[in-house]
């Protein structure tokens, strides 16, 4: 790998390149999934190729070859230059100094999710899909998924990492339908369960088969559940439903790259601006946003960056201020402020981008049921359903797949299709409680979209139940 | 190698039944912003997916890795995935050999295009905004699809397609344009530079209006997006299968207004055409609303196994993937009404809201094919007839059966939206839609002012 990425850079810097940096990747991905007893999905991708990216007179370049020889690595290397000199107008880029660094980082995995027979994979979800089964219950589902990432990073200034990243995920749903009312229900997330870096002791303790009754009993009642009704009202949202808040509403207008507008013409842009940076009020004093690729088990952590900066931790939001943005080595030059850091690419035939990493809301005091004692006429919504933002991450509107009203401090009737509306800052100055280390947990997404051409990342967010209050509930068409 | 060269090696390389599917993609994305190109990316790949086959158990296995010791561990890979998987009675077998249909869909003068060519005509779009800051890309690409298997089934399609794409914003301004086609020759990236120009100057000092029911006019970039999402539930077999579409108990109702037709027609040569599907099937036709009455969904050879009345694939079969949606409608196709012009609709509208492109929808109610989002990049009321002053971005929450129930009219030119976003491989399919006008377009709350 490293001759490769040797030969990459060499050829680059030899055609006139001021900076090149070369990365092999290769990924291996593997999934078992099974529908109302059957298995419907079992996948298992490897993919393989050289990156390189380099700037020629201020301009960017990247091309890519999934051939892993010299041949691919100079061929790669030169049509990088190609594309650069031809795409040269009025650059000027400066890149954030970073130390040189070399280095080796391996993710922690007890059990390698690979060694783990393919039969037995099968199996966990057919049990679990079994488990599923019940009055009203259409569809069963269960997955299984891992994926390892192997790969090296060389740059012209003299960076060398290595890294190997493992994750696994799971999860179960089950779809209901009676009287023409659909609604579906899931565990531990939405649509494509929970990731972790982890090895296989982590799908291990999901315990899906364990947790089906409960969500097939659940989707079960919320076909017979009330419609959420509308109104303006106090809303606490669960762990996961928080996780997508941050996601949707913080860490994508963080992003350092979307405030300078280029990603505009894709995923959107940033209501807040480069001197917002320490004097803008995103919410109330409860609200506190780290962006930290250090966190043990974290989808979004790693040992370097695409770009070869060291993890660290970042605050992004403290007790309601604006201090940090997610940056690059380019955009943090730009705001002067920061040496990048939150550089990832989608495997080795994408160019790296201002990703988030792992970015959570870190917890306050009590528990959920103390959230909830404070509450005298309100909603609880649990497990995300649905979710739109505008360009700007200012207008949101998300759904979840099941809540409940809550009076006089307790859990009332069972609601489905709730969903809350509301404008960024507006929403999380209404924060009045974040539930405690207690109740905080890791929540991994692995569809993360944005670029042209697309990238999708796999970030996690630390995320603990939490109030808001004066929140507009159950849009209707 | 070509793609089925590389299918033929990978079927070889497997043992007993087994189908190949390859992949080959030559691309380059010129993506500027700002007015100047900052992440140009040029990508070449293979990649082929295997599905062993033993009785009534299967297995698959991808890799770019296609040399042959690559495909002797594919094949291994393969192998072990069918033999560690239970029977599945409902399998129905690797597609029969068949002959596609010709169709149009390749230009070797796209296919020749370079870095130099993108660049060059990402720079057309930039030079032609003027002052106006824009933001966007000049992509295009030659791939091949190709499927063999061990039924004797060998096919292969060579496809080009291009498309410039320009986001033109400045402060409290933005208006947006689009051509995507499968001859690049047929794309105009100045004219698409300007179009969204002239949007982004007319939008400045935009205000709001109450949320409420407005009649509407829907540009093709609004009204492909709401279609494309609405059709992931609703107009795929899984879909109708598991209840989630609107569809359901609904084939055979009059659930449209009758000036609403609508197929998937993959053969389109003003789309971009394909001759079969990821099964190796040939693609047909498929009238999914015929004025107004639904008359069924798209198939794929699994979920035609599975229907419970009598169904046959209609080559709607999806890369591996985006198996989880089962067989999906690219070639999504809305038959033209007879206006002459978007402010011809705006005179049957008479008092609305005029919309350009939508942002980030979201499926809130998949069985009622409710969809939420919020507009932007040129989003004006109609009022006396007339399209007049820009509008904030503004969310909307519709059920899209709602929004076709009563339509005033579309226009007789229908434009190709490219639906694309250029995740994993380059597959190019797109909607080719008029523009619509609508009695019922449910606005739910006010957002930020256009522009960057």
């Amino acid at each position: 790998m490293r001759d490769l990425c040797a030969a990459a850079v060499d050829a680059a810097t030899a055609t006139g390149a001021e900076y090149a940096d070369a990365r092999v990747v290769l990924k291996r991905s593997q999934l078992v999934a099974t529908k109302n007893g059957r298995v419907d999905r079992m996948t298992d991708a490897e993919s393989q190729g050289i990156g390189v990216r380099v700037l020629v007179d201020g301009a960017w370049g990247f091309a890519c070859d999934r051939r892993l020889t010299d041949e691919g690595a100079r061929d790669a290397a030169l049509r990088a230059c190609t594309f650069a000199r031809a795409a040269a107008g009025r650059h000027v880029r400066t890149l954030a100094p970073v130390e040189r660094h070399t280095g080796r980082h391996e993710s922690k995995a007890e059990q390698d999710p690979f060694a783990v027979p393919l039969a037995d994979k099968v199996d966990l979800c057919l049990r679990a899909d079994a488990a599923l089964a019940g009055p009203d219950v259409i569809v069963r589902q269960a997955m299984v998924r891992a994926q390892r990432e192997h790969k090296l990073l060389l740059s012209s200034e003299g960076t060398e990492v290595e890294q190997v990243l493992t994750e696994c995920g799971a999860g179960i749903d089950c779809a209901a339908s009676r009287d023409g009312v659909f609604q579906v229900r899931s565990y531990p997330s939405a649509a494509i369960g929970s990731s972790r870096q982890s090895g296989w002791e982590f799908v291990d303790g999901l315990r899906l088969a364990d947790e089906a009754p409960r969500v097939a009993e659940q989707a079960a009642a919320l076909v017979r559940a009330d419609p959420c009704p509308s109104g303006i009202t106090t809303v606490v949202l669960d762990g996961d439903q928080v996780a997508l808040q941050v996601h949707e509403s913080v860490g994508h207008p963080t992003e350092l790259d979307r405030v300078y507008g280029t990603e505009a013409s894709y995923a959107g842009t940033s209501f807040l601006r480069p001197g917002d940076l320490g004097s803008l009020r995103y919410g109330s004093e409860h609200m506190n946003i780290t962006a930290d690729p250090t966190t043990s088990g974290g989808l979004g952590s790693f040992g370097f960056d695409d770009e070869g900066v060291p993890a660290q931790r970042t605050p992004v939001v403290e007790a309601g201020r604006l201090t940090g943005f997610l940056t690059s080595r380019e955009t943090a030059a730009r705001i002067g402020a920061g040496g990048g850091g939150s550089m990832r690419a989608d495997g080795w035939n994408r160019m790296p981008l201002v990703r988030m990493t792992n970015l959570h809301i870190e917890p306050g005091e009590g528990t959920l049921d103390e959230l909830l004692a404070d509450v005298d006429d309100g909603i609880y919504m649990e497990t995300n359903r649905s979710w739109s933002i505008d360009d700007k991450r200012l207008n949101f509107q998300f759904g979840t797949q099941i809540a409940w009203e809550i009076k006089n401090g307790e859990r009332g009737r069972m609601l489905r299709d709730a969903t809350y509306t509301g404008i960024t800052p507006e929403f999380w100055g209404s924060l009045d409680a974040v539930a405690g280390r207690d109740s905080w947990r890791l929540y991994g997404l692995t569809n993360c979209g944005k670029g042209q051409p697309g990238q999708s990342a796999h970030v996690s967010h630390g995320a603990a139940p939490a109030r808001f209050r004066n929140v507009q509930v159950g849009v209707k068409a | 190698m070509s793609a089925l060269d590389v299918a033929r090696a990978a079927l070889a390389a497997a043992d007993g039944d087994a189908e190949a599917v390859a992949h080959c993609e030559r691309s380059g994305l010129a993506r500027f912003a700002g007015s100047e190109i900052h992440q140009p990316t040029l990508i070449e790949n293979a990649v082929v997916t295997l599905r062993v086959v033993r009785g009534n158990r299967y297995g698959i296995a991808t890799t770019n890795d296609v040399d042959p010791k690559g495909l002797e561990e594919l094949a291994r890979r393969a192998s072990a995935a069918a033999e560690s998987t239970p029977p599945d009675d409902s399998f129905p077998g690797l597609a029969p050999a068949a002959r596609p249909p010709d169709v149009d869909g390749y230009d070797e003068s796209t296919a020749a295009l370079g870095p130099d060519d993108q660049a060059r005509l990402a720079a057309a779009a930039i030079d032609a905004a003027g002052d106006m800051p824009v933001y966007g890309f000049f992509t295009s690409a030659s791939c091949e699809l190709a499927v063999a298997s061990s039924t004797g089934l060998g096919v292969e399609q060579r496809m080009t397609d291009a498309t410039a794409l320009v986001l033109a914003a400045a402060e409290g301004c933005s208006g947006y344009a689009e051509h995507t086609a499968w001859k690049a020759n047929d794309i105009d990236p100045s004219a698409v530079a300007r179009e969204a120009v002239d949007k982004a100057v007319r939008t400045k000092g935009a205000g709001a209006v109450e949320p409420g029911v407005y009649r509407a006019v829907l540009e093709p970039y609004a009204f492909a997006d709401l279609l494309e999402y609405f059709s992931h539930d609703s107009l795929g077999a899984l879909g109708l299968l598991e209840k989630r579409s609107y569809l359901s108990d609904r084939i055979g109702q009059q659930v449209a207004d009758e000036k609403i037709t609508i197929a998937d027609d993959p053969l389109d040569p003003r789309g971009l055409p394909k001759a079969f599907d990821f099964e190796g099937t040939p693609k047909q036709r498929v009238v999914l609303f015929e004025r107004g009455v639904a008359r069924g969904v798209v198939w794929d050879r699994a979920t035609a196994a599975r229907a419970e009345s009598e169904a046959s694939t209609t080559g709607h079969a999806g890369p591996v993937e985006s198996a989880d949606w089962g067989p999906l409608p690219y070639s999504l196709s809305v038959a033209p009404g007879e206006a002459d012009s978007v402010e011809e609709l705006a005179e049957l509208v008479g008092d609305g809201i005029y919309i350009t492109r939508l942002h980030y929808l979201g499926v809130i109610d998949p069985r009622e094919g409710i969809v939420t989002g919020m507009t932007r990049d040129g989003t004006f009321r109609i009022r006396d007839g007339k399209i007049g002053e820009p509008l904030v971005n503004l969310r909307f929450t519709v059920s899209v059966p709602d929004l076709l129930r009563e339509v005033f009219g579309l226009t007789r030119h229908a434009a190709l939206v490219n639906s694309q976003n250029f995740y994993g491989e380059r597959y190019p399919y797109g909607v080719l839609t008029p523009a619509l006008a609508a009695a019922r377009f449910t606005i739910t709350g006010v957002g930020s002012t256009p522009g960057i």
